[in-house]
């Protein structure tokens, strides 16, 4: 940028700096003069339930405005998250304010009135005091942005400087045009994470070049994980807004393109290029963190109890487990992500879901899919223990958040096909790889066992992320249930559809596999008796108190949808 | 986290509502607008504990000038008195605009 020519320096100094604005005034920046109308504003004071009780002082619009206007004319409504407010995170508030204004325009899309969505994308992902909550938001954002898909394309921009990460960066990857800078980064997981929870050896954070150049907005753009890369600048980015409406839907939805990516994984050499002596220091940290994270055979257990060892179907992925196999008179197809000690990418050796994986399930759903399209629309069933979606450098450039998308966005597709999804999580469902891997279910079930457990980031990560001890959040945890890690807890928030007790989930006998595959049983008919979105999770006693704020703030949004 | 509350005297009626700011670090969000009564009252939620007679200061001073009848909310995330200042000078401002 510095050998631009003399003569360009006006145009440089002309320019408004989108970077630079607040969210209100980056929605305002990118309508329609004079349209920008705000939905839940500041003084509607509906701020996070879950922040003042840690001690931390809450804005009064939880960090996202909602706005309606036009674009070009054309009925358009804006979610602009504010990077500078706890890092853009997602809390209930924030991302329900998202989630329900998406709905909304689903809902007006469905009546025959489209509405383009556009989201202006500045976070860290799940806001992690409010933990579980905001990955359960997370899953219905990408859920509304789905289901939105079908009438209208969803555009996403990333400025900067805070960039897209978490469950937020499978948002960005879903959506059918997504806008970048060159100062912005997109990635499933953030820098610091990652060298923190893979030592520096495998990413050094303070890098900014190498940060850059693995995540950062130019990179993306080259290697097609964005699509337009702009200058910092408001009216060319408020025009590129309106290009990526006026194309239209594209052909196949970035996250739809299973087979490309699929192909282009196949011819990547998975060790990192040149990291001297890393390998050895890699593998010392590998065994550090293993004490913490102990391999759970969980999954493949219960994915072999249910299937009985019969049906299996051959996957790319051998991290991946699939079959086909009779359930209650039908046939369905049993998916699991496992542990594999040779996985050829080294950081997805312990169950976690990595590039492989997440595109292997994408894959494994969409012929689910295809072979529904006959008009049997089969069950899928989500066997679920996954401990993280994989942390590494060579995940990160490679794209592992759109890969983590295309799996999600399979299931949420198969969902809206009229396919019950069911997630059985029978061990751990973190994070990431939870929200690829069962989130989009129409019903969630449960083992009751003290090996099950949810959540947006493993305890000892949390911890050093939010600067606690690990006594600290298990004290937080008993106090705030979106915080806790049990499943007892979890099943407090109203999403589970059943936790099932009285099973050995460790070593299950014939009684045990046939009574959860009883509640399987229960639950898909369950499923196919209800609409195909996520709505049942706000609908139990349990949401109603626990996720109050999820449901006033659809309520008071809906309310306001339509200028009076 | 501290709760501070203060009352002070008003002249005139304040015309409407006004946000500035961002509860980022080193900085607060001012929510302004017509208070019930004839006086003004400020809310101040923020991240620094045991800093009341700094607030007290403040507010003394912007109220010298200030005369509107004003509900105002500060939420505040470690900012500066001089931050704190120009935050609720930029939202009178606003008000006058």
């Amino acid at each position: 940028m510095n050998a631009a020519a003399p003569r360009d320096y006006r145009r440089f100094l002309a320019r408004s700096s989108f970077i630079e604005m607040t969210a209100r005034e980056r929605a305002r920046a990118i309508l329609d003069t004079d349209t920008f109308r705000e939905l839940l504003g500041p003084f509607d004071r509906i701020k996070s339930p879950w922040l003042p009780l840690q001690g931390i002082v809450a804005q009064a619009d939880d960090g996202v405005v909602v706005a309606r206007g036009t674009l070009d004319g054309h009925e358009a409504l804006v979610a602009a998250i504010e990077g500078a407010y706890q890092g853009g995170s997602i809390g209930e508030v924030s991302g329900s304010k998202i989630a329900g204004a998406l709905e909304l325009a689903l809902r007006d899309c469905e009546q025959g009135r489209p509405v383009w969505p556009l989201l202006l994308l500045e976070t860290g992902g799940v806001r992690l005091q409010e933990a579980n909550l905001g990955l359960a938001v997370i899953a219905e954002i990408h859920a509304a942005i789905v289901a939105l898909r079908r009438y209208v394309p969803v555009v996403g921009v990333v400025a900067g400087t805070v960039g897209c990460f978490g469950g937020m960066s499978m948002a960005a990857a879903l959506c059918s045009r997504l806008i970048v800078t060159r100062q912005a980064r997109l990635g499933l997981n953030g820098p610091e994470v990652i060298e923190q929870e893979a030592g520096v050896a495998e990413l050094d954070a303070s890098d900014h070049a190498l940060v850059w150049s693995l995540m950062g907005g130019e990179q993306r753009h080259a290697v097609g994980l964005a699509d337009d890369l702009l200058e910092d600048d408001a009216v060319t980015i408020a025009t590129a807004v309106r290009d990526a409406f006026g194309r239209g839907m594209p052909r196949v939805e970035h996250s739809a393109q299973v087979e490309l990516f699929v192909e282009r994984l196949a011819a990547i050499d998975p060790q990192p290029a040149s990291h001297g002596n890393a390998a050895s220091s890699l593998e010392r940290r590998r065994t550090d963190l293993s004490a913490e994270r102990r391999q759970s055979q969980h999954g493949r257990i219960w994915f072999e109890a249910l299937t009985g060892g019969t049906g299996a179907l051959a996957c790319a992925a051998r991290s991946v487990l699939v079959a086909d196999v009779a359930l209650g008179g039908e046939q369905a197809r049993f998916v699991a992500v496992v542990p594999d000690a040779n996985n050829r990418f080294a950081r997805a050796r312990q169950g976690e879901v990595g590039l492989d994986e997440a595109w292997a399930l994408a894959v494994q759903v969409r012929r689910a899919v295809a072979a529904g399209r006959d008009g049997t629309r089969h069950p899928i069933v989500a066997v679920v223990d996954v401990p993280s979606q994989a942390y590494g450098m060579r995940e990160e450039q490679l794209g592992v958040h759109l890969a983590c998308a295309a799996a999600a966005d399979a299931y949420a597709s198969a969902r809206l096909a009229g396919h019950p999804v069911i997630a059985l999580l029978v061990g751990s469902a973190m994070s990431g790889a939870f929200l690829a891997h069962g989130y989009q279910a129409n019903r969630i079930l449960a083992l009751d066992s003290p090996e099950t457990m949810v959540h947006a980031m493993g305890k000892h990560a949390a911890a050093r992320v939010t600067q606690r001890c690990v006594a600290e959040l298990e004290e937080l945890g008993e106090k705030i249930a979106p915080m806790a890690y049990d499943i007892h807890s979890y099943a407090r928030l109203g999403m589970l559809h059943k936790l099932i007790g009285g099973v050995n989930a460790d070593a299950p006998g014939p009684a045990d596999v046939e009574r959860v595959r009883m509640h399987l049983l229960a639950a898909i008919a369950d499923a196919r008796a209800g609409r195909p979105d996520l709505g049942s999770r706000l609908a139990s006693p349990a949401a109603r108190v626990m996720r109050a704020a999820s449901i006033e703030v659809r309520r008071r949004l809906a309310e306001q949808w339509d200028a009076v | 986290m501290e709760k501070i509350e203060l009352d002070y005297p008003a002249r005139r009626a304040v015309p409407r509502r006004v946000h500035v700011g961002v509860v980022a670090s080193g900085d607060l969000e001012v929510l302004l607008e017509p208070s019930p009564d004839r006086r003004a009252h400020v809310l101040i939620n923020t991240s620094v504990d045991g800093f009341g007679v700094v607030w007290n200061s403040v507010l003394d001073r912007f109220f010298e000038r200030f005369e509107g009848a004003a509900s105002i909310e500060i939420n505040d995330f470690g900012a500066t008195p001089g931050t704190v200042l120009l935050r609720l000078e930029q939202a009178a401002e606003a008000l006058r605009a």
